[in-house]
């Protein structure tokens, strides 16, 4: 089981499901949500600044929604995988759309951050899946 | 003839001295005057011998005249001979047909080129002026005997003419005829001698090279020739324009020949990296096609395509540039509008097509979260039956319209994906997978198939396509069978030549294709009025197939069966 994952959507339900999905299949601890990638991004940053000090958790794992307002999936990739966010980046990201568009799939394939693609919605056998994947 | 001069001399003088003597002796009978008579004797001796002298230098003087009068009369003797034998030798060499035409008795007569020339033989050639005018084409005869018979009267100096000669195998040849009149002491015209040349060949190349012209006058493009050599860099001096180039110029023809610029007007619009490219052609003596701005006389812009091409003469030197140019500025303004065209609908397919991955995701959105909330409440046991029909109902439709999403996706990304990825595939493979994913529905029917694919064994494709176009022909042979007999299905695949054929063929209720035939592969387009059916899965079929660079076609026959045979480039 993982220590804590980081659900981007802006979608409140999507967020909402994922909550439930990942709880019941026992997938992670504890579930933080961003409702868009800049939300996400300051949290990283308040991890960063604030609590300088204190060992504090990371998430080990992203469900990353692509398209959202403000700020969305692909630009918070260019952000995350920058060296401004090195002690975080080595979390995995999995992206979690509802997109079809084939150039959206050919983009996910060149960022080796994210080990998956896949469509909503999420279920326990994707989380089951997901597990055997990474080996948990 | 001098020593008879002198003969004769001796013999006048020996007479008289013989009369001299004789008439001496008989004076000297009579007188008797010894003194007078020997003073007589030798005045007598003295005569003679002068007049002798006088006598042979008359002789001599009247010998020589002679002599060179003979001479002179051998020598115009050999002359004539000389000219005749060259005359024979001539008319046997000359390639020319030669007549001798007597004008009063009207005879006439030809020389061996009547025979080589024209085939007559010898006892076919008439006699008569008749016989040659008879010869002469309809079209040609009153123009050449007005010509001819204004000759003989002397009316004009020279008499040659050209005209159609009749042979003796029917066809006609250009000649040019040549005469000259031989006329009496009083002047009359008595006899005419002719030659005729079989000019045929210089005619018709004559009438060949007039042809290859009109190419050049009636031309639409404009066509220029220029001199080989170009000074300072420039564009060689033009010789001729053809009437096309004026027309497309502006300029008349005496503005142009001799002038080394101006073949085309350069200006503000003008390409001149083309012209360069021009230039430099020139320079290597190449041939350039370019394509610039010009501009007319009155300077209006017009596109023209420019080619050069140089001419080489025997020795491999450049003997003259042939320029053709086109006016093109209709084409152009076409290429333009046609890329603005292809621009906008580009963009309006790009967009469009954004807008449907927009769309999508728009629906599949909320779509996927009912789907997860429903899965959800699998978990939670429900007591109230009312409430547990409603969500199971709930649950049926959002799963169509989930499907329906799904497909509609799929089309979506086919018609996006033209150039996908094809791969060796195998059909086993591809049928095993098939078969697999329909075990249920096999299972349950039990249809008789029967697969004959070994003589291709592997295909060069898209393996999800073909496996997507091979499960829903099959899921429709299975949906659509008939319940009166066991479905049968059989699938071959054939190569020919570059081609594969694949041929799927059923036993089932079939399509009414005489209503149906242009729906048959049509979006939403249902045939039967079956629960699940959506109208989509031969529709799929057919947008897969051409994707990949294939045809499919049917064959359907209510109540028999249906035939699909799919073409693929193998």
């Amino acid at each position: 089981m993982l220590e804590q994952i980081l659900c981007i959507d802006d979608d409140p339900i999507t967020l909402m499901l994922c909550k439930k999905v990942i709880a019941k299949s026992s997938f992670s601890k504890e579930i933080i949500t961003a409702p868009n990638g800049e939300e996400a991004l300051h949290h990283f940053n308040t991890l960063k600044y604030n609590n300088k000090n204190k060992v504090s958790k990371k998430p080990e794992l992203i469900f990353l929604d692509l398209n959202m307002p403000v700020m969305g999936g692909w630009e918070f990739l260019d952000h995350f995988t920058s060296k401004a966010y090195s002690e975080f980046n080595t979390a995995k990201v999995i992206v979690l759309s509802s997109t079809i568009d084939p150039h959206d799939l050919a983009k996910a394939k060149k960022y080796p951050i994210i080990i998956d693609f896949l469509s909503k919605p999420i279920t326990k056998p994707m989380l089951e899946y997901l597990k055997k994947k990474m080996e948990l | 003839m001098k020593s008879k001069t002198i003969q004769i001399t001796l013999i006048y003088i020996m007479i008289s001295l013989f009369v001299t003597i004789i008439c001496h002796k008989l004076l000297a009978s009579f007188i008797s005057s010894k003194e007078n008579f020997y003073f007589f004797i030798i005045k007598d001796i003295i005569f003679i011998l002068i007049t002798g002298l006088v006598f042979k230098y008359i002789l001599s003087k009247n010998e020589s005249k002679n002599v060179s009068i003979f001479e002179k009369l051998k020598q115009t003797n050999e002359e004539i001979k000389e000219s005749n034998e060259k005359y024979d030798i001539v008319a046997k060499a000359t390639s020319d047909t030669i007549w001798d035409w007597k004008i009063q008795e009207d005879s006439i007569n030809w020389n061996k080129g009547i025979e080589s020339v024209f085939g007559y033989k010898q006892e076919e050639v008439g006699k008569t002026s008749k016989w040659w005018f008879d010869k002469i084409h309809p079209e040609d005869s009153i123009r050449m005997s007005i010509k001819l018979y204004s000759f003989i009267e002397q009316k004009t100096e020279k008499w040659q003419d050209q005209y159609r000669f009749r042979c003796a195998d029917g066809t006609y040849k250009y000649v040019l005829d040549r005469g000259f009149l031989l006329k009496d002491e009083n002047g009359r015209a008595i006899r005419m001698i002719g030659a005729i040349q079989d000019i045929t060949k210089q005619k018709e190349e004559e009438q060949r090279l007039k042809l290859l012209e009109t190419v050049i006058t009636q031309s639409k493009d404009s066509i220029l020739i220029t001199e080989a050599n170009s000074i300072n860099g420039k564009i060689p001096k033009i010789v001729y324009v053809n009437p096309a180039f004026l027309q497309m110029s502006g300029y008349h023809s005496n503005e142009i020949i001799g002038k080394s610029t101006n073949i085309f007007n350069k200006g503000p619009n003008s390409d001149s990296d083309e012209l360069k490219k021009l230039l430099r052609a020139i320079k290597n003596e190449e041939e350039c096609l370019i394509e610039t701005i010009s501009y007319t006389k009155h300077k209006e812009e017009y596109w023209v395509r420019f080619s050069m091409i140089p001419i080489f003469n025997n020795e491999g030197v450049i003997s003259h540039w042939i320029s053709i140019q086109r006016n093109i500025t209709d084409e152009k303004k076409l290429e333009t509008e046609k890329e603005h065209l292809i621009r906008e609908l580009t963009q309006n397919n790009k967009d469009l097509k954004q807008f449907s991955y927009i769309t999508s995701h728009n629906l599949r959105a909320p779509l996927s979260n009912l789907i997860g909330l429903l899965n959800l409440t699998e978990d939670i046991p429900i007591e109230n039956p009312e409430l547990k029909e409603i969500l199971t109902g709930f649950s049926k439709s959002t799963h169509l319209l989930n499907e329906t999403i799904n497909d509609l996706v799929k089309v979506i990304i086919i018609k996006d994906n033209p150039s996908m990825q094809k791969e060796e595939v195998s059909l086993k493979e591809v049928f095993e997978n098939v078969f697999s994913q329909l075990s249920f529905q096999i299972e349950l029917h039990k249809p008789i198939i029967k697969l004959k694919f070994d003589r291709v064994p592997l295909l060069n494709t898209n393996k999800a396509y073909i496996e997507s176009i091979l499960l829903n022909l099959l899921t429709n042979s299975i949906k659509y069978k008939s319940e009166n007999r066991k479905l049968k299905i059989s699938i071959t695949a054939e190569q020919i030549d570059h081609q594969v054929i694949l041929t799927f063929k059923d036993n089932g209720i079939g399509i009414d294709l005489e209503r149906n035939r242009d729906k048959v592969f049509g979006l939403y387009q249902r045939f039967h009025n079956y629960p699940d059916s959506k109208g989509l899965g031969l529709y799929l079929v057919k947008s897969q197939v051409e994707t990949m660079g294939g045809t499919i076609s049917i064959e359907s026959e209510v109540n028999i069966g249906t035939t699909f045979t799919i073409t693929f480039k193998n």
